[in-house]
């Protein structure tokens, strides 16, 4: 029994860390899918591209991972601006984003892993920096800063999306977009422009949480798809469009898939998120949180 | 004033505009002219093609046949919110604040978009300028949630006074308020009026339309019946048998 509750104890202090990081991953996915309406399912994807970003950036030229974490941030939000508008003109502007939509992020997941492994190959990549190995222990608490960094940026991310839509001009006309754009349309707002930021901000998310990715663990091009309905179910568990709610969810996420994986082994780790999405969908579909 | 209005130039001009959705013709060449400073009150049995028409002029979908001209300009292809910054504003007939946001952040947004305006400090006291306008001076740091109905007709009025209109239409603002509100929303109707604000009021109360409107147009299946001094309008034969006479 006291063995139980130290596995416990390691298994939610691993959960919390862990939830930090999916902050980070599903930040992205609530600004696409819960307040544009996109079904970015390529999203994961992204993630993978900041992480092999990152890979190429630390062997070619000894980067450390946080600073390609800044230097992807730029070019992943253009590419985001570029995507969306894209996915407006071939799509969303004729009313055919629901089907057309999905099948054209369905095709840039598989353009961005494919790429990657014709670039960089099958195998796992890892970085290295000073940090990955160190472990700070107090008490019973371990701290590995593999963990703990992602956790640490993964809420200041969410916390800067948080003060961008809540403090800005510009944010807020993202939040009146997601809720009324025909409303915004009228008075004076293009919709268009500002869901291409968004998606911009969106794109730029995912890729700086790639290099965080990699600090946690080796990536291949293929991992992505893991992340798919992890990030779904943060999103719609947060309550879609809601940043507070992606932050509480991530974490409830993070200490489900520990503590499962501890009592039930890894295995079972994946089915966590999909239960959980099933159980809010049949229970409470409009989320824990409403914006 | 009424002669003033009646020799100013039209700022507002629909030719022929035709709207069908689906085979069904929701507007037939319906020709209106809505002049500097003038108020009109457009009315027409349910389902004449009112919000339609107002759907058709400020750009929320485009037409079939006809076009648009604002200040002598042809808008017809332009987009919604590009003809909200040349100054078409409407208010909604079911309230649509952004509910996320404060009262004093819904006025804020036109003056950021369809004025232009960049300045926060600016911004914000204009928006305050504004709430004081509608009434709303006391509840600017409330939640749209909080307001009761005829507080969120002033508010939509509020957000489309912000985008600086020269035209407003004001869609079934008073639909469902009672007497005294209904008088509250008519003054300030009036005062945008007397700031130089052509309005179009598109009603059913046809006693508030009367009080309100320099001249009465009115819609039945899609056709312009009448257009004329609200008295003549009202008697107008067809007029009574389609719509008043029910």
């Amino acid at each position: 029994m006291g063995v139980d509750a130290e596995l416990l104890f390691y298994a939610l202090q691993t959960g919390l860390l862990l939830g930090g990081f999916y902050a980070a991953v599903s930040v992205g996915i609530t600004i696409s899918f819960g307040m544009l309406d996109i079904v970015n399912i390529a999203h994961p994807a992204f993630i993978i591209l900041g992480a092999f970003v990152a890979y190429y950036l630390n062997s070619t030229f000894g980067i450390d991972p946080l600073l390609s974490l800044v230097i992807a941030a730029a070019p992943a939000f253009l590419l985001g601006r570029l995507l969306y508008k894209m996915y407006y003109y071939a799509f969303e502007r004729h009313g055919e984003e629901s089907l057309q939509g999905l099948a054209f992020f369905f095709g840039i997941l598989f353009i961005v892993e494919i790429g990657l492994i014709l670039l960089f190959g099958v195998d796992y990549r890892f970085v290295e920096a000073p940090y990955i190995s160190t472990t700070f222990n107090f008490w019973y608490v371990s701290l590995p800063l593999r963990l703990v960094i992602p956790l640490v940026v993964g809420l200041l991310m969410v916390t800067a999306i948080q003060l961008f839509t809540s403090r800005t001009f510009l944010g807020r006309a993202i939040l009146a977009v997601s809720q009324d754009p025909g409303a915004l349309r009228l008075v004076g707002g293009n919709p268009v422009k500002i869901k291409e930021i968004a998606f911009g901000v969106s794109i730029a998310s995912a890729v700086i949480a790639g290099p965080l990715l990699i600090i946690i663990q080796p990536v291949e091009p293929s991992i992505g798809r893991d992340y798919i309905g992890r990030v779904f179910a943060i999103c719609v568990l947060g309550g879609m469009s809601s940043l507070r709610g992606t932050v509480v969810a991530s974490m409830i996420v993070g200490i489900a898939e520990a503590v499962t994986a501890t009592f039930g082994g890894p295995a079972w780790a994946p089915a966590v998120a999909f239960s959980l999405l099933i159980l809010t969908l049949l229970l409470r579909p409009e989320g824990m949180f409403q914006r | 004033m009424g002669e003033a209005v009646t020799q100013s130039a039209p700022v507002l001009r629909a030719l022929q505009v035709t709207k069908r959705f689906d085979g069904f013709v929701a507007l037939d060449a319906v020709d209106f002219s809505l002049r500097e400073g003038e108020r009109v009150g457009l009315i027409g049995p349910n389902g004449s093609g009112k919000s339609t028409f107002v759907n058709s002029l400020t750009g929320v979908f485009p037409i079939d046949h006809g076009s648009v001209l604002f200040n002598g300009t042809d808008i017809t292809r332009l987009t919604a919110w590009q003809r909200a910054r040349l100054g078409l504003a409407r208010s909604f007939q079911l309230p649509r604040p952004f509910k996320s946001q404060s009262v004093r952040q819904n006025i804020e947004i036109p003056l950021m978009f369809a004025v232009g305006q960049t300045n926060p400090d600016r911004i914000a006291a204009e928006a305050e300028a504004i709430l004081l306008q509608v009434g709303l001076g006391a509840q600017s740091r409330a939640s749209p949630k909080s307001l009761t109905q005829v507080e969120l007709r002033k508010l939509e009025l509020g957000r489309a006074l912000a985008a600086k209109p020269r035209v407003l239409f004001a869609d079934e603002s008073m639909a469902g308020l009672s007497d005294t509100e209904v008088d509250e929303v008519l003054e300030v109707l009036m005062k945008l009026n007397a700031e130089g604000i052509s309005i179009v009021l598109i009603e059913h109360i046809m006693r508030t339309v009367v009080r309100f409107s320099e001249r009465i147009v009115v819609l039945v299946a899609g056709k312009k019946i009448a257009d004329g001094d609200p008295r003549e309008v009202m008697s107008h034969p067809e007029v009574e048998r389609a719509y008043l006479g029910q």
